[in-house]
């Protein structure tokens, strides 16, 4: 029996997936379905499913469990579906409508049937306090005291259960704010409330807004949540530390996400590249990484760069331009809504269309047999004969390829083409979504995805991945053996992470190294305090970094640059300066030699590594030639009908190589191996695809 | 030709037809990545904030290829502007590029430089890469990108390029640099703002090249003829479902110095369902005009399909291959029209622009409840216009920007209300609004309010979006702001019963806190602690507001976007 266990998990709309790693490095898998009305029972089910295939109890394994890191897509959800709290909004005297504003833009500009999209916190629950101050951080006009006790007295008779306050340059002088939260505190103790020069302390009026209002309207539905998650936890015999991931691609203790919920919001997702870099740096060495996760609705792709996840400011909710910011900088996890449930469609002119409009989980693709009755992704690689029809979700659910056959024969009527190619074209649209998504994220960040290795997951992820390998010149990819749980598996590999930002804005042209260290220093100081909690945590080490956001005078939109050294001297400077232009250059194309520069952000991120599954060869190898379970009809457009192997993925064993075309059946996941590409059976148990480009 | 119920599949097709749909999607994602350059690496708050500059790939016979995510105003002539290149030059070659800004020869206006970019494969021309961005100055006889008085070209005084190479063997051609340098008022935000849109056409020729080596010339080009087909016969599919008939709508500009009457805009639409063809007639118009309103070609054509793009299912693909199924007759000599050299084209992506495409959308209407839209409104008053003075925070440095604080409101369609961030019908919802703190931060003024105006929005079944008022000034050092507050005395009209969107206004605040009307066109000096007061104007209305649902009236009401006396007396409501 294992001396200690940890456990990751990750609660989503359908599912809940959990991976339970032992001492000896073993990750079994658990899924069962997510129990909307009290998360922790699907969960305990789940954990329940994965310590079974050890012979285990859940109650043995919770008493031996050390961490217990939890990713949720609750806080998304709750948003997503407006059940947070009834939330006001305080903002400077004259701007009311900030929320309502956004940033402008819209995704069609020719479509004028779809309705203005409503502000997070309605008009009627803003309040405007007479203050006001300068770009400077001095006072324009004094705060009122007697408006402020006015409103508060408002918010005491509309039942607000929340308040976010964002005033105008409080990120410069927060005192405005500061004073507010102090009579919030007087005279509305307990109610929770949010100070955007606290949560998110950068320039633009919205994006600051925007982060607290989402922030403190998470807060009395995301503290209730964790804290009956522990009581639950710990009543089914749990004695370690439960630990929430957070958007910054980490976790957090209880306290500082029930302080900052708003860390939870795109949570799972942000753990994608945590587990890139973790395999990465077991397999292959590979820094620059591209994490793929193909789900039941949408493909999220992340991406790790220079060893580090690519992080960002520009998360939305509910679509990019009409849904939310979130403002803050987190792992850049894009999405696009293309999956196993994607429905295809022909438009009036004749092309053929996949998504964004999904089947769901009820009634699923048409092969689910629940009543689907178009065509999606899922049917056409029924139809294609990559998914064994005898073993999805390791046998546990039939599929119906007459139905497959029937919604996929139906477009390809409309089409005029034969069912195989319609299929075929179904996967190659669905596919042509993705590769788009990947080279948005990777190109515009200036990582060629040639150079990258891809790591893929996710239940519908091994469908077209050497389809989508090979339209990027990526040479390489790897499948996980969990793949099927992508960001549970990424819990395993996380780290407590927080960060810290001081704006102080610098120029290149009259660099003050006085200044930098003073703002260092600063940070340096808030880590050292932040790492004196740590005394009873079972960490293993710190990591100290420091970041500055750049860009050349005049432009608006930095570029994140990491310190490589304290600025002690000029030639510190000198090197900084050299590396942004390299970076600019890199992402942008364009070099202005000759212009200054302003540094605009400095933050530090501190990383408390907790201890993680070895990542050890645990399979014994196998000399003997791999054995194929059976053989079955496939089609693929270079070869059209032919006969393939399919392998049982428990079968393989560690050296044995497998030669496209073939499929890999795992329990939660299948690989579609295309001609011209190679599997070979890593010593860690991985699935190591060669792809020839 | 008898009137179709759907459209054929492709039958003379050489090219699969999912590979269609890949390289529609592959041109698309080349243009959004020349927009993401060039929005993220702009100097000018213009760019970098509000978003004033599109991107797009023309074929070499002068096709719209892609557009995406691009201004409606600045692309949909693109393909009057590639001409010039070989017109003019005889020895055209990889690595050149040129910068286009002439109204006469196929682009909008003086301040939208644009840059083309010849993407050469195996030695031959295959398509122009483009960029075209609004400056931040462009040498105007005034601190303004817009000149309503000027009484010709003249007295315009901007600089003008008519295609002239600024880039040879993908160097910059230091003559044209140092032209620009020494003529426009912000010089090294101009050469920032050039280096961010040469960069955005350049990233356009590089991807492009990278698509033709791994798809093949053959392919490619292929590609293209059947995606224009593909495109022409959606929109001629959309257009077969329309009810045939003849519209004429007109529109008035409001008055300007020696034209006290106005400017008025006549529109005449022919639908032809059963040819598939929609034509807009615009030579029942006046001719030009000594103001800075006439409009160039370009702006003429793209504005009155602008108007009709605006009612055609918008999922039909906007290019060269649909715009064949529109007609737009012009003549020369015309405000709206082809202009008469040396007549001033200064205003011509916004002015009358607008009241054309207004004009046209609103002329739908008359086809069914089901069709058309409201007009949407279009002032450049305070909150939008051009300021210009010296910041003594960084030593008196000159500063001139048009600023995107406010907006308009935009007009009702028969199935919602308006869109609130609207920005103009000549680029509605494309450009982005400016952040207060990036403005102050950039800028040495203080705004002291910016927020919608109640019963602005025009009442209907579907209300017109509000405007926007906003109050600001200069901090230390007097400041110029040039503005230019349209629909002052003719507002967005409604729909079909709709009622029209509330005009916009411009005021001062003096010292002492009294405040004055300043006219709703001009140029005016502000000392610290004067402010300046206005309101864009609120969108139109569609259908009679008594038909408004009632829960919507009640919703209006709760989030302050009526008042209780405009839900009683405009919309009957009653409290139901």
């Amino acid at each position: 029996m294992s001396s200690y266990y940890r456990i990751g998990i990750d609660t989503g709309g359908t599912f809940t997936d959990v991976v339970l790693a032992d001492d000896q490095g073993r990750m079994l898998i658990g899924k069962a379905l997510t129990t909307k009305e009290k998360i922790s029972q699907g969960m305990l089910e789940a954990i329940g499913v994965a310590a079974e295939q050890l012979g285990a109890s859940t109650a043995d394994v919770l008493a031996k469990t050390q961490l217990l890191i939890y990713g949720s897509t609750r806080a998304t959800n709750a948003i997503l579906e407006e059940k947070t709290a009834r939330t006001a909004l305080i903002v400077t005297e004259g701007f009311p409508d900030v929320l309502v504003r956004r940033e402008g833009g819209k995704e069609n500009p020719w479509d004028f049937t779809q309705p203005f999209p409503e502000p997070y916190v309605p008009r009627r629950q803003t309040f405007e306090l007479p203050e006001r101050m300068t770009a400077e951080g001095e006072i324009f006009k004094p705060f009122d005291e007697a408006a402020a006790l006015e409103i508060i007295s408002r918010l005491r008779q509309e039942n607000i259960e929340a308040v976010a306050v964002c005033l105008l340059w409080s990120m410069v002088n927060p005192a405005h704010e500061e004073r507010f939260g102090a009579l919030l505190e007087q005279h509305m103790p307990g109610v929770p409330y949010t100070l955007s020069s606290r949560l998110n302390p950068v320039i633009r009026e919205y994006r600051r807004a925007s982060a607290a209002a989402i922030d403190a309207s998470l807060k009395p539905l995301m503290q209730e949540h964790l804290r009956e998650m522990e009581t639950d936890l710990q009543a089914a015999g749990f004695r370690g530390d439960l630990l929430p991931a957070t958007s910054l691609g980490g976790v957090a203790a209880v306290g500082d996400v029930i302080e900052r919920p708003i860390l939870m919001v795109r949570s799972g997702p942000a753990l994608g590249p945590v587990l890139g870099a973790a395999y990465a740096e077991a397999e292959t060495g590979d820094q620059n990484v591209i994490v793929c996760d193909t789900g039941g609705t949408s493909f999220d792709v992340s991406l790790v760069r220079d060893g580090r996840p690519v992080r960002s400011r520009e998360t939305w909710l509910g679509g990019r331009y009409s849904g939310h910011l979130t403002g803050l900088s987190a792992v850049d996890a894009r999405s696009v809504g293309s999956g196993g449930g994607s429905i295809a469609w022909v438009d009036a002119g004749g092309l053929l269309q996949v998504g964004p409009e999904s089947a769901g989980a009820m009634p699923g693709p048409a092969c689910y047999g629940r009543g689907g009755d178009r065509a999606t992704v899922t049917d056409a690689a029924v139809v294609l004969g990559y998914l064994d029809p005898d073993y999805f979700l390791g046998g546990r659910m039939a599929l119906d390829v007459k139905a497959a056959r029937q919604v996929v024969g139906g477009i390809a009527d409309r089409l005029g083409c034969s069912l195989h190619e319609a299929a075929y074209g179904i996967m190659t649209i669905a596919s042509e979504h993705m590769v788009e998504a990947t080279k948005e994220i990777t190109i515009n960040e200036g990582v060629d995805p040639r150079d990258s290795l891809i790591i893929a997951g996710g239940g519908a992820g091994g469908l077209n991945l050497v389809l989508i390998a090979r339209e990027l010149g990526c040479k390489r990819l790897l499948f996980p053996r969990t793949a099927g749980v992508l960001c549970a598996c990424g819990a395993q590999f996380s780290d407590i992470a927080r960060e810290w930002s001081a704006s102080r804005v610098m120029r290149s042209d009259r660099f003050d190294l006085a200044e930098a260290g003073e703002v260092l220093d600063h940070l340096r100081g808030e880590m050292a305090a932040f790492e004196q909690t740590f005394e009873n945590w079972r960490v293993e080490g710190f990591r100290q970094e420091f970041i500055v956001e750049a860009r050349y005078l005049g432009q608006v939109w930095e570029i994140e640059i990491p310190l490589q050294s304290d600025l002690k001297t000029q030639q510190d400077v000198e090197a900084l300066i050299a590396q942004f232009h390299d970076a600019h250059e890199a992402i942008f194309a364009i070099r202005d030699a000759n212009e200054v520069i302003e540094f605009m952000q400095w933050r530090a991120r501190m990383t408390a590594q907790l201890k993680k599954p070895a990542m050890e060869a645990v399979l014994e190898g196998g000399a003997q030639e791999p054995a194929a379970a059976k053989r079955i009809s496939t089609y693929f457009r270079e070869t059209g009908e032919v006969e393939i192997p399919v392998y049982q993925g428990e079968t393989l064993k560690p050296g044995m190589r497998i030669e496209g075309p073939a499929l890999i059946a795992e329990p939660t996941t299948t690989i579609v191996l295309h001609a011209g590409s190679e599997a070979r059976v890593t010593a860690l148990g991985n699935h190591m695809v060669e792809i020839d480009v | 030709m008898a009137r179709k119920e759907g459209v054929e599949p492709t039958t003379d097709s050489q090219l699969d037809p999912i590979l269609v749909s890949v390289l529609a999607n592959r041109f698309d994602a080349i243009v959004r990545e020349m927009t993401n350059t060039l929005f993220r690496t702009g100097r000018s708050a213009i760019l970098n904030t509000a978003k004033d500059f599109s991107c797009c790939i023309v074929t070499n016979d002068h096709n719209l290829l892609s557009a995406v995510d691009s201004l409606q105003i600045h692309v949909m002539g693109a393909g009057l502007q590639t001409p010039s290149i070989h017109e003019f030059h005889d020895d055209v070659c990889e690595g050149d590029a040129f910068l286009h800004n002439d109204p006469y020869l196929g682009n909008t206006h003086i301040a939208d430089h644009t840059i083309l970019v010849p993407v050469y494969v195996d030695g031959e021309h295959l398509f122009t890469s483009c960029a075209k961005a609004h400056q931040a100055d462009c040498g105007n006889a005034q601190p303004t990108t817009y000149m309503p008085f000027a009484q010709d070209v003249y007295e315009e005084a901007g600089l003008v390029f008519p295609c002239v190479r600024i880039q040879k063997d993908y160097r910059d051609i230091d003559d044209i640099i140092r032209m620009c340098r020494s003529r426009i008022r912000v010089p090294d935000v101009w050469f920032g703002d050039y280096l961010a849109t040469l960069g955005a056409a350049r990233i356009g020729e590089k991807r492009l090249k990278e698509l033709v080596a791994r798809y093949g010339r053959e392919t490619v080009v292929s590609f293209v003829r059947e995606w224009l087909d593909y495109s022409e016969r959606r929109m001629g599919h959309a257009i077969s479902q329309l009810p045939a008939g003849e519209l004429r709508a007109s529109s008035c500009h409001d008055p300007l110095p020696g034209l006290p009457d106005g400017v008025p805009v006549n529109v005449t639409i022919r639908v032809k369902p059963e040819d598939e063809i929609i034509e807009v007639d615009l030579r029942d118009n006046v001719d030009c005009v000594p103001a800075g309103i006439n409009l160039s070609e370009a702006s003429s054509r793209t504005s009155a399909m602008i108007g009709v793009l605006n009612c055609v299912d918008s999922s039909v693909p906007r290019n060269g291959g649909s715009f064949r199924r529109i007609n737009v007759l012009l003549r020369d000599n015309c405000v709206v029209g082809k202009p008469k050299f040396p007549a001033s084209c200064s205003m011509a992506t916004t002015n009358m622009t607008n009241r054309l495409i207004n004009a046209t959308q609103r002329a739908f209407s008359e086809l069914g409840s089901e069709y058309g839209l409201a007009e949407g409104a279009a002032s450049m008053g305070a909150g939008l216009g051009v300021i210009s003075g010296k910041d003594a925070r960084s030593n008196g440095d000159e500063y001139v920007n048009q600023i995107l604080l406010s907006n308009n409101g935009g007009p009702a369609s028969p199935v919602c209300d308006g869109w609130v961030t609207y920005g103009m019908p000549d680029c509605a919802t494309t450009t982005l609004v400016d952040s207060i703190e990036i403005c102050e931060l950039k800028y040495p003024i203080l705004v002291r309010s910016l927020h919608l105006l109640k019963d602005s929005g025009g009442a209907g079944k579907f209300r017109g979006a509000p405007a926007h008022e906003i109050v600001y000034g200069p901090r230390f050092d007097k400041m110029t702001v040039a503005y230019f507050a349209e629909m002052n005395q003719h507002p967005p009209l409604g729909a079909r019963e709709g009622l029209p969107g509330a005009m916009s206004y411009v005021r001062k605040i003096e010292k002492d806190g009294s405040e004055t009307d300043l006219p709703p066109i001009g140029v005016t000096e502000l000392e610290p602690g004067e402010w300046i007061r206005g309101a864009e104007s609120g969108g139109g209305g569609l259908g009679d507001p008594h038909e408004r649902d009632r829960e919507r009236v009640r919703r209006d009401l709760e989030e302050g976007w009526v008042t209780p006396e405009a839900a009683a007396s405009v919309y009957g409501y009653r409290g139901e």
